[in-house]
Parts: C-alpha cells; structure tokens; sequence
C-alpha cells in the first residue's frame, strides 16, 4: 500500500463543546490544528519517505440573495445573515511550509478557493466552478495546512453547528520507493499520479529484463 | 511552485469603497446598469492593490470565467485595451452572459424583489452552456482585466448580491519561459504540454551527453 488515496474532512462543529462562530469568523482557522472542530494531533508533514499529491479541496458554499432578506432565513439549506448573504462566506487556503499557494493578480496572497467555487458537500444547487489542475506537491520533509476564513456569521446559533462549516481535501500519499519514483518524476517533469508512478516502475522492470 | 492554479472570487459586497480585503462587516451595494466594474480595481466590492498585470518572467492562461447569471450580467477580458469576446461585425458586446457560464454553478438565475423570505430565491439551477476554450493567454508585460458588467441595475430597495469568478493558471520563472516556447511552437500552453517540454529538453541533453560519451 505505498500509493494511497487519502482524505480529510472537517467540521468546526465536530467536538464535544463546539467555539463560538463569534470567535473565529474573520480569522484563519487550520483544519488540521486549529482548535476548533475535528483536529489531528500535529501539524500535517510529510516524513523524508513520503510525497503528498492534494488533488482537491472544497468547503462550504455560500449563495447571495437579497440586502432584504433577513438573517436566519434558510435559503437551499444555507442559513443568511444580515445583509442577505446566505452561508459562510468561507474560503480555503493550502499552505506549503510558510507559503500560501493561491495568490490575487498583484502576487499578494488572498483566502483561496471560495466554497461557491468548489462546495462541499456538492449538490444540484451548489456544483464545481474549480478543479485543483496543476495537483500541489509537497515534497518529503515540508510542513502542510489548509487554511479556512469565513466572514458571513450565516449561523443560526451562537456555536457552530454540524454541517455549517465544513472543509475536505483530497490527496494521494505515496509512501517508500513510491515516493521515491515520485521524486523522480518531479525532477523528470512528469505529473505526479499513480498511473504515472505505475509507468516508471514497468519501465524499470522492462529496462532490467 | 512554478505552474499554479489560481482563482480570483469578486462580489459586490463591501463595507468602504475601495477596499482591499473582504470583512466581516460587508453588505451589498448597488451595481449601476451597463456600467463595466473591472474586478480587480474598479473600486466596488473587493479589490486588488493594482491592476492585474503580468511581469517579464510571468506568463497567465486564464481558463474560465463566470458571473452570477442575475441581472442580465455578463463579463468580458480585455488584455491591454483590446476587449476579448466580440460581436459578429466586431463591434463591442458585454462578454460571456452569466446564464452561459453561471456562478456560483447550479445557482438561481431570478430572484423576487418584493418578498424578504426565502422563495425570493428562484428555484432554479442555472448550469454552464460555455467552456473557455481555447484558453485565453496573457503574455508577459500584458496588463488585463475582467469586467463585469449587468444590463438591469439592482434594486435600490432590495439590492441583488452579484459575483464574478476567475479561474487562471500563472506560469512563473522557468515555466513562463516554456510557455512563450510552446506559444511560438504554436503548441496549446497547459501544464501536460510543459511538462512535455520539460521531458524533451531533457531528453535531448541526455541523447547529448551519450553521444559526447561514445565519442571520447
């Protein structure tokens, strides 16, 4: 199992007492060590042995309506806030080591891809405008994060609630001489995926017989 | 890091004019009709700190573009001054209609502004009827906006959140290079045909380094 497909997926509701919206909306929260929803026990990193393909990430949609429409009116199953914007208004963010990925057209970094973008969970109403092509690559030995900021309080309660704020990335982990090969193909310039990975090692099979 | 997919979200939410980032505190304002709000810097909804413009080591495809298919809206690429969707006799046109390249995907495209509940929304699900394609490329030096534009104005009383939405690839350093290569090889800049590039390049400089070594 040196080639595995792998996924992430949080909820800031996801723990036993869930925060306040209050004191997060506007920050960046990390998925993976952020203190709020489900969290893992260290920061994402791959080992010298590892190579991590992210293939996909998506968070929660959000939907404008009308200046009109009052908060807490629920509108294809997103709740508004004042102002009539339905939803969190979230976006997601990867970072490599200490560098954002997703960058505005003046090269400052930006909050990333909007969950109206690339939604998650999709649905009739809320489907992909966005696609993760080229993958990101981190390479052995670096540090990763997905980085979410919402700036719509688009909750009906004080404390986020299940389902409300949600983030999911998609990656492939190769592991071992797999990541080996994938280091080869970095320096080969090939696209890193395991159809990929599969070609090298068949062609180093047929280079020894 | 040299080839990445980049997008770029802009909605007529705000809390000043001409504000950078997005806050907590942003509300609608209105969108005049036929006027063209560049995304980047026309000082409504959120901006960038100049205009989108590509350096000599830069290279930008831009992949799709989408607007909220409320209002009639529709956008348009210039690149420099030289507007991108034409009409037939060449004259100017808005651009892409957000009912052909709706954002978000699957969004309403009516909405009712004499009620404040929910059946405001339209029910229905505006899918995409248009692909950007071919790409559209910036080359590097070039300068290039997108403009959106709605042919009704929102409503002073009830104001319609609208959005525009960007997909691109930057090409950086090296691969910015290979980009300006393929374009003169008349090859289709995407990552798969750099990456092809990349493996040529090295190709030959192995077939090189054999044939040096065969000769000595």
């Amino acid at each position: 199992m040196s080639m595995r497909s792998q996924v992430y997926e949080w909820d800031a509701a996801r723990e036993t007492t869930p925060k306040d919206v209050a004191d997060y909306i506007g920050n960046r929260i990390s998925i993976f060590i952020g203190g709020v929803g489900n969290n893992i026990t260290k920061p994402a990193e791959t080992t010298a042995t590892e190579f991590v393909v992210i293939e996909d990430i998506a968070c929660t949609p959000s939907l404008g309506t009308l200046s009109t429409v009052p908060a807490a009116v629920v509108v294809r199953g997103l709740t508004t806030a004042a102002g009539g914007l339905a939803g969190p208004r979230a976006y997601v963010q990867v970072r490599i080591n200490t560098t954002d990925y997703f960058l505005d057209p003046d090269n400052i970094p930006n909050d990333g891809i909007p969950g109206a973008g690339s939604p998650y969970p999709r649905s009739i109403n809320f489907q992909p405008s966005f696609n993760l092509y080229p993958d990101v690559y981190v390479l052995p030995g670096q540090v990763w994060d997905a980085l979410v900021t919402f700036y719509n309080d688009g909750f009906p309660g004080a404390a986020f609630a299940a389902g409300e704020l949600m983030c999911f990335v998609k990656y492939t982990l190769y592991d071992g001489p797999d990541a080996l090969i994938a280091n080869k193909l970095l320096e080969m310039g090939i696209s890193i995926n395991p159809g990929n990975v599969d070609w090298y090692k068949r062609s180093l099979l047929q280079a020894q017989a | 890091m040299s080839m990445r997919s980049q997008v770029y979200e802009w909605s007529n939410l705000q809390a000043n004019a001409n504000q950078l980032r997005r806050t907590t505190s942003d509300l609608p304002v209105g969108v005049v009709a036929k006027r063209e709000y560049d995304i980047f810097t026309g000082g409504l909804g959120n901006n960038i700190t100049k205009p989108a413009e590509t350096t000599a080591t830069q290279f930008i495809v831009i992949e799709d573009v989408a607007a909220s298919p409320l209002l009639g809206g529709a956008v348009q690429i210039r690149i420099n001054t030289t507007d991108y969707f034409q009409n037939p006799d060449v004259t100017d046109m808005s651009g892409i209609p957000g009912l052909a390249s709706p954002y978000p995907r699957g969004a309403n495209s009516t909405v009712d502004t004499t009620v404040d509940t929910a059946s405001a929304i339209g029910s229905e699900n505006t899918l995409k009827s248009f692909d950007l394609y071919p790409d559209v490329y910036v080359l590097p030096g070039q300068t290039f906006q997108i403009l959106y534009s709605a042919r009704t104005a929102t409503t002073a009383t009830s104001t319609e959140i609208v959005s525009c939405f960007l997909k691109y690839t930057l090409y950086d350093g090296p691969d910015a290079l290979i980009a300006n290569k393929l374009l003169e090889l008349g090859v289709t800049i995407n990552p798969n045909n750099v990456d092809w590039y990349k493996r040529s390049l090295i190709e030959q400089q192995q077939r090189s380094r054999a044939v040096a070594g065969g000769q000595q």
